[in-house]
């Protein structure tokens, strides 16, 4: 099965989020200091859950299909 | 001589069967979800499989990674103003279509399967995830 096309590019997606940053000068050093193990691997896990999830909603969205 | 027109339950008539799956004229179902309008009409057919987007599964999955969002950003950067600006402005992208509107009519046919799908929907819900995806790679949480 073929890899599952992206919505939007990721480099758009990776500019964009890079842009609200800098925007709002947040310092990303200071911002992933304050991440405690515990708290990345939760968030890890939250990320993963919500892929499978949509990657499942994805997949058995029935497809447009003429007869 | 006019042609009669066919019609799929004519035999339902022959037999004077005049039941409830006889009825299906005025047979209309009108799905309506929060971010989803869907009209699908069968009228004078029989057999007929219809199947939709679930669009409250695809509601709470926005929901639920939008929510995620907000949480990282509250997490690393704090929920002050600078993180509500940083919110507020992913929030823009975030931003939907909140709108699908079909409609489908199946008339004088028999075993039809149809499946409608809300291309609209399952296109944003990638998106947003993507969004996440990329913030929480920024902050080499991946």
């Amino acid at each position: 099965m073929s890899e599952r096309q992206e919505a939007i590019p990721n480099k758009v997606v990776d500019l964009l989020v890079s842009e609200v940053f800098r925007k709002n000068n947040v310092n990303i050093d200071n911002a992933k200091s304050k991440l405690t193990d515990e708290q990345k691997r939760a968030i890890r896990e939250l990320v993963d859950e919500l892929k499978s999830q949509v990657e499942t909603f994805v997949k058995e969205s029935p497809s447009s299909k003429k007869e | 001589m006019p042609e009669t027109k066919w019609r799929a339950l004519d035999h339902c008539d022959n037999h004077n069967k005049h039941d409830a799956d006889v009825d299906q004229e005025n047979v209309q179902k009108q799905v309506t979800k929060q971010i989803s309008n869907e009209w699908i009409i069968v009228r004078d057919s029989e057999d007929v499989e219809v199947t939709t987007t679930d669009t409250q599964v695809a509601l709470s999955l926005q929901l639920g990674i939008q929510a995620a969002i907000v949480a990282v950003i509250s997490i690393t950067i704090g929920d002050n103003e600078q993180g509500n600006n940083v919110a507020q402005d992913l929030k823009q992208f975030m931003k939907t279509k909140q709108s699908n509107k079909q409609k489908t009519i199946i008339e004088g046919s028999k075993h039809v399967k149809v499946k409608t799908t809300d291309t609209d929907i399952a296109v944003n819900i990638q998106a947003l995830l993507q969004i996440l995806v990329a913030i929480v790679a920024k902050l080499d949480v991946l």
